[in-house]
């Protein structure tokens, strides 16, 4: 005969320790193991041009939690739902100066930087915390797909010309993706919030 | 469903033609053919985003451009148009698959949500109006 006080303890015992231990979150893409370390994907090097004609590359985002996507200004179809989903992210992280924003474009010809100035501007987003960046198309593509493991092509047969996924992709302080979202999918969202706080934890912050 | 309630209610306390079943009807169709065609830029609440795409639920625009309004839906609208003081100017796509009776029906949807409570909006009204758009 287990008495009533001895399980409400034993499972408020176990409640607890659940809590104290949060599981980290997966970290994507192939890894390695080279002389016992094990050696994780990450974000390949990039060289691109924000909004405010800054260069933006991976110092940009050293030390830093960031979440990126791809986009176009010309959309119709899916992009005006990731920048609705994209500000509440940034709103949700204005004041913390750990967490940024990297949306780039797959159509470099169109989007200028003055256009992504334009744009950025009347999402009401400081370029030091939501860059908006252009560059050479094939870089963009190349990264989109091998490091982001974000599909973006030029389709003619596609409404707006182009393929892209909605995608935003939660990229950790040592550029190791950590999380990815269907940016279209407001519960989505609200699970990628959760997880950069989650991520933030990891980190002791 | 509740707010929907609530609209037509208010609608119903302020205009006669709001109870009407043909009202009820528009207005609702009118709801799902928006959600489907406008709502991934203006949103379902009508506030639009920032200052790209301006808001419905709220808008001097609306209410002093009922037959500009009407035509952009099927038309598009290309160039600067200020709402409620505030500049906006990416092109809007027009939807050109959207018969006279679909907008008529987003018309009384748009007309009598938010601030606006114009009362139903007819078919034979959207016809007149759509025959004299600019394009």
């Amino acid at each position: 005969m287990v008495r009533l006080s001895t399980v409400l303890v034993l499972s408020g015992a176990l409640v607890l320790s659940c809590q104290v231990k949060q599981q980290p979150l997966p970290i994507f893409g192939e890894r390695e193991v080279m002389k016992g370390d094990t050696v994780y994907h990450r974000i390949a090097s990039f060289q691109f041009v924000d909004q405010d004609s800054s260069m933006v590359t991976n110092e940009t985002f050293k030390g830093k939690i960031y979440v990126a996507d791809f986009f176009f200004t010309s959309c119709r179809t899916i992009c005006p739902i990731m920048k609705t989903q994209m500000v509440k992210v940034y709103q949700h992280f204005e004041d913390d100066s750990d967490v940024l924003l990297l949306s780039h474009t797959i159509d470099p010809e169109y989007d200028t930087v003055a256009l992504l100035h334009d744009y950025a501007g009347r999402l009401g987003a400081s370029s030091t915390k939501w860059h908006f960046v252009t560059g050479v198309k094939d870089s963009i593509y190349k990264i989109a797909q091998t490091s982001y493991f974000a599909t973006a092509l030029e389709d003619n047969s596609e409404p707006d010309g182009f393929i892209h996924s909605g995608a935003f992709l939660l990229i950790d302080k040592d550029g190791r993706i950590r999380g990815k979202y269907d940016g279209t999918v407001p519960a989505a969202v609200d699970q990628l919030i959760k997880d950069i706080d989650r991520l933030k934890k990891e980190y002791g912050d | 469903m509740a707010i929907r309630r609530l609209v037509l209610l208010t609608c119903m306390a302020a205009l006669a033609s709001c109870g009407d079943p043909k009202f009820k009807q528009y207005y609702v169709q009118g709801e799902q053919l928006y959600v489907r065609h406008c709502s991934n830029c203006h949103q379902k609440d009508g506030k639009g985003l920032g200052l790209l795409y301006p808001p419905l639920d709220e808008s001097d625009f609306m209410a002093k451009n009922f037959e500009a309004t009407l035509c952009v839906m099927r038309n598009g609208l290309k160039g600067e148009v200020v709402v409620n003081g505030k500049s906006f100017n990416q092109p809007m796509p027009g939807v050109r698959s959207l018969t006279d009776l679909e907008i008529a029906e987003i018309a009384t949807y748009i007309y009598n949500t938010g601030s606006h409570k114009r009362g139903l909006i007819t078919v034979t009204e959207a016809e007149k109006v759509m025959k004299d758009c600019a394009q």
